[in-house]
């Protein structure tokens, strides 16, 4: 190292006068000094440790904070009710006819419903509505069932599909060969269900002819 | 100093340093190459092995190559970077730092022949036994367990070869640098040891003992202070070594050394629970791992300042030194994920950062600017010295810096912004506030180009780091291998090793320190009132300490100058601190009786094909990408919670049989915790769950087709290899043997039992209308018989099992006890489940 007049003294001498001490001892050559640990960092740590008492004072002998238990379930609770009272007012709006002549008719809708339908219901349905796919110039069938084979297993009004879609299949059904639709009201919101429907009523206009 | 009456010449073993680091620089190579495919496989799906159907000009055909998807591949890049290139490192500087220190040569020269090339076996075993799928299935500890025999043995061996060499030193006291290296060797014994404990099924397969939530904490205590004794303190050691000699100026501050070095060892091992926040763990426990993780900022600190500190009048040296260059960047990357990792345990900050991507960056940081800088550092400044020369190329190191530098940069900015915005859209409502706004992979597909960015960043490190093996190549090319001699004094053994155990152990500083440990601890764990006794006494007794420091801060000085020329009782001390913390943590829920913490929920034991089926799902790895745990967090439950069940989290019983626990640490696919379901109507094993089977079946061969946009790989070997029947009856011997209360079955009927579950999915593939892609010939009974014995029929009865349990009533809630903190909370009993709630469709039974 640099010598200058600035430098540390070395051992008690320096100790005495209250400078930077650099240590006596040197290790294959490495030197050390003997610096006070900056402030700024002492009061982080110190601020940890005290931080900690006062958190755990704070969550064990106050009600501070809830447990996450409480906590999940008055949220998800909430989540749950205000799903409902969305539920009850898409319900109140909708018939079989007004999704029929007014949201199967209306061209956005559609386009909205179709986009949901590829998100989520392809991977079983398949994007033609067929329920199959093709291996190598086979079809072979999907999970679900067809949506354009004119059968309606739990229902062929609109407000059927609604509620098949909202709920999944109903409770006890056997299923297609043990499959069961998921209960889409969880991942969609009633709107979206709607526009769903009305995607497939667009997609089987013979079966679900505007009434004027 | 003692003033050698006898004065001796020693040769130092370089030949040693010399190998480790060339070994560190080719595994670096290997390790990261490997991270480039993998992170280019969550781009292309691809790369999990279609594309070698392009680059062989046909000679391969096939959707997929079982050896090289991301489920095999992950854990061998983490296990190559992680114990082979930093591993050999560390070893390299350890050899070279160890010798000089200590005014001697290396203990034995045989010991440090096995440690090199055991060392070099492990690794190669590794890298054929990972893509093989032979797996524990734990993080970081994946390795089967003939493979961990090896380690501990071969890590006996350097520990053995350390010592010896302590013992004989030259030098009566110990520098900071080897303070950290006794830690590491002490330290990573007993957590390889503990985490890797299980009872072997055969020779490549092994069940651990703990199940579970243990063996998540377990895990983690493990995993988290892998990184801090594997990662950290040697890496700070070499610091503490290379950058003064580099810089040829002292380091800043003793003083801080010790506090820094102390508080480090002490604090790191409590923190592993912050890798499991806002899950079900016992709340106490994840206070811990976050208050322990906000107090380790400063030792961690601690080590960045006497570091850059370090290099104080020696900045100028910053534009001419490529090794300065990296020290400076490698310590303030140090300092920079160190900062991060305290963040990161907030339970808030950990919510949305958790299982996402801005974790992966969080550790690049770590691994890529500190640990990579610091080796780059370390092999420049040795190269010259081992081979006699000068470095082949400055020009070349600074070209390795700015592109290294640029690809650390962009592969972690990129991992910020993709890990932070898909767990904002995962987390994001839609405008009516009680729906989810997007699917998991309308967010996976949101981050493409983040991931395209990380595959270069990380291309560009690699470079890098191959510009650094050429120059180093060079360098050694154009030198001679020399070892270094020394004449050295010979140190008196009275002048060493003289502290007796008595004067070591029984001192006010100790006293002070160790009845503040057992005030606090009495703090946690005692009931109210007592617990504020507790909590007071500690605080007066630090008051008591502080004055007592005050008035004899010399003695307590002048016994730590004392103890560091005694380097057993000071190993002793240093095993004290990094025992307490997983001690307080682990053995709690050992001792306290499990059914404790099931809350109301207990798992449905596995049908032995559904064994079958969890040990396929971890040999391919399937944890690196999915989890099987819904946190108590609200965009958890809706997203993976089923409709109307208000507190379906992940409850602890839920997992409790599981040897691995599978909770996993990301999610590139979503949470699988709820997949499964109730028994089929009129099935005897066969269960359907979220999904049907035909669903998994046609997912598995091939996942786009029933989730676009998807980047898991295609697995068609699944539908051309077996289930391993035969292997089952041992199997659950051993799963009865750690405590999964299998029914009694002869060998037989768990194979009877297997091979029926199998027909029945089968049965109902077939029914499905699947056909098999390879051989569409196959049709009615033959394809059904064909298909029950592969393994995608095992794995589908696996994942129709996920989460199935059944309601446990327990009387009379919470009661008080002892080691659980959280019973004796106010206002802790559980609550009722809201009236509203609809009662949950139990997904099994």
């Amino acid at each position: 190292m640099s010598d200058s007049s600035s430098e540390p003294k070395r051992g008690h001498f320096a100790k005495e006068k209250g400078e930077v001490i650099l240590r006596e001892h040197e290790y294959d050559g490495i030197q050390e000094y003997d610096q006070k640990l900056p402030n700024w960092w002492l009061f982080t740590f110190y601020g940890a440790i005290i931080w900690f008492a006062v958190y755990w004072f704070l969550y064990y002998q106050t009600p501070t904070f809830r447990t996450d238990r409480e906590k999940i379930i008055a949220e998800m609770t909430a989540i749950q009710e205000k799903k409902a009272a969305e539920l009850e007012k898409t319900l109140a709006s909708l018939d079989d006819q007004t999704l029929i002549n007014v949201w199967a008719a209306d061209p956005a809708i559609v386009a909205s419903g179709e986009a949901i339908y590829t998100t989520n219901c392809v991977a079983c349905h398949a994007a033609d509505l067929s329920a199959t796919m093709d291996a190598g110039g086979t079809k072979i069938p999907l999970p679900g069932r067809s949506l354009i084979d004119g059968q309606w297993t739990y229902g062929g009004k609109p407000m059927d599909m609604f509620k098949l879609i909202n709920q999944g299949s109903p409770a006890g059904s056997p299923g297609l060969n043990g499959a069961l639709m998921q209960a889409w009201g969880q991942m969609l919101t009633p709107k979206q269900i709607a526009e769903v429907t009305a995607f497939i009523i667009a997609k089987n206009p013979q079966e679900f002819p505007v009434t004027p | 100093m003692s003033q050698g009456n006898t004065k001796t010449t020693i040769t130092y073993d370089d030949t040693s340093v010399r190998q480790f680091m060339i070994a560190s620089i080719i595994w670096g190579i290997v390790g990261m190459l490997v991270g480039v495919i993998i992170a280019t496989q969550l781009s292309w799906w691809q790369m999990n092995g279609k594309f070698l159907e392009s680059i062989s000009f046909g000679l391969f055909k096939g959707e997929g190559l079982q050896y090289i998807t991301f489920g095999r591949l992950r854990p061998l890049h983490t296990n190559a970077v992680i114990f082979a290139f930093v591993g050999n490192m560390m070893f390299a500087g350890v050899y070279y730092s160890t010798q000089r220190l200590c005014k001697a040569r290396m203990g034995s020269d045989l010991l440090s022949r096995i440690h090199f090339w055991g060392w070099q076996l492990i690794i190669v075993a590794a890298a054929i036994t990972l893509p093989a799928g032979l797996t524990r299935g734990k993080e970081y500890a994946e390795l089967i367990w003939p493979i961990n025999i090896a380690v501990a043995l071969i890590w006996v061996v350097f520990a053995i070869n350390f010592f010896i060499t302590l013992a004989k030193r030259n030098e009566p006291s110990l520098y900071v640098a080897l303070w950290f290296y006794i830690a590491t060797i002490v330290t990573i014994a007993m957590l390889y040891i503990v985490n890797h404990l299980s009872i072997p099924t055969s020779w490549i397969h092994s069940y651990p003992i703990f199940g579970g939530l243990q063996d998540g904490l377990v895990q983690w205590w493990y995993g988290h202070n892998a990184v801090a004794f594997f990662l950290t303190t040697p890496i700070l050691g070499i610091m503490y070594y290379f950058l003064p000699k580099a810089a040829n100026r002292p380091v800043y501050s003793y003083r801080l050394s010790i506090i820094h070095f102390w508080s480090l060892v002490f604090i790191y091992i409590w923190a592993g629970p912050h890798h499991l926040l806002n899950t079900d763990l016992p709340r106490w426990l994840q206070n811990l791992g976050m208050l322990f993780s906000l107090m380790l900022w400063a030792p961690s600190w601690g080590g960045m300042l006497n570091g850059l500190l370090t290099l104080r009048g020696a900045w100028n040296q910053l534009r001419t030194d490529p090794v300065i260059k990296f020290f400076a960047a490698g310590i303030t990357f140090y300092g920079m994920s160190t900062f991060e990792g305290p963040l990161l345990s907030i339970r808030a900050v950990n919510a949305i950062s958790h299982y996402t991507d801005w974790t992966i960056g969080h550790v690049h940081s770590g691994a890529l600017g500190w640990n990579g800088f610091m080796a780059a550092a370390m092999f420049y400044w040795l190269a010259p010295r081992l081979w006699k020369t000068k470095l082949w190329s400055t020009s070349l190191a600074n070209m390795h810096f700015w592109v290294g530098l640029v690809g650390i940069l962009l592969y972690v900015a990129a991992l910020w912004t993709a890990g932070v915005s898909q767990a904002l859209m995962l987390n994001q409502l839609d405008e009516t506030g009680s729906t989810l706004k997007y699917e998991f992979v309308e967010t996976l597909k949101s981050i493409h180009i983040e991931y395209l960015l990380r595959s270069i960043g990380g291309t560009l490190y690699l470079v890098g780091f191959i510009l650094c093996g050429i120059n180093i190549w060079m360098t050694a090319r154009s030198g001679v291998a020399t070892n270094d001699t020394a004449e050295v004094a010979v140190l008196q053994r009275e002048k060493k090793d003289f502290m007796s155990w008595k004067e070591s152990i029984f001192n006010d500083p100790l006293a002070y320190i160790f009845l503040g440990i057992v005030l606090v601890c009495l703090w946690f764990f005692l009931p109210k009132g007592a617990n504020i006794a507790a909590l007071v006494a500690a605080i007066l007794l630090s008051i008591k300490a502080v004055m007592s420091f005050r008035k004899n801060g010399e003695q307590w000085a002048n016994w730590h100058e004392r103890l560091i020329e005694n380097y057993l009782p000071f190993t002793l001390l240093v095993f004290v601190s990094v025992a307490i913390g997983g001690a307080l943590q682990i053995i709690p829920s050992l001792v306290i009786n499990r059914d404790k913490n099931i809350e109301g929920r207990l798992q449905e034991l596995y049908t032995p094909l559904e064994l079958a089926g969890r040990d396929i799902y971890i040999a391919e790895g399937c944890y690196n990408c999915h989890s099987q745990m819904i946190r108590t967090l609200k965009p958890d439950v809706m997203r993976y919670g089923r409709t109307g069940v208000a507190d379906d989290y992940s409850h602890l019983g839920e997992s409790i049989y599981d040897h691995p626990y599978q909770w996993g640490s990301k999610r590139t696919g979503p949470d699988l915790a709820r997949e499964g379901g109730p028994l089929a109507q009129g099935a005897k094993h066969m269960r359907i769950g979220k999904r049907d089977n035909v669903w998994h079946y046609n997912h598995f061969l091939n996942p786009r087709q029933t989730s676009d946009g998807s980047n898991m790989p295609n697995y068609p070997w699944l539908y051309e290899s077996k289930t391993d029947f035969k292997s089952l009856p041992k199997k659950i011997a051993v799963q009865q043997k750690i405590g999964v209360p299998w029914p009694a079955m002869t060998k037989d009927e768990i194979e009877q039992s297997a091979r029926e579950q199998a027909m029945e999915i089968a049965t109902n593939l077939v029914q499905g209308g699947v056909l098999l892609d390879s051989n569409d010939k196959l049709q009615g009974d033959e394809l059904r018989n064909y298909l029950s014995e592969q393994k995608v029929v095992a794995l589908i009865a696996y994942m129709q099992k996920l989460g199935a349990y059944k309601e446990v009533k327990r009387e009379g809630g919470v009661q008080a006890s002892p080691l659980d903190p959280d019973s004796y909370r106010p206002g802790s009993m559980p609550v009722e489940k809201p009236a509203e709630t609809p009662a949950a469709p139990t997904p099994a039974n």
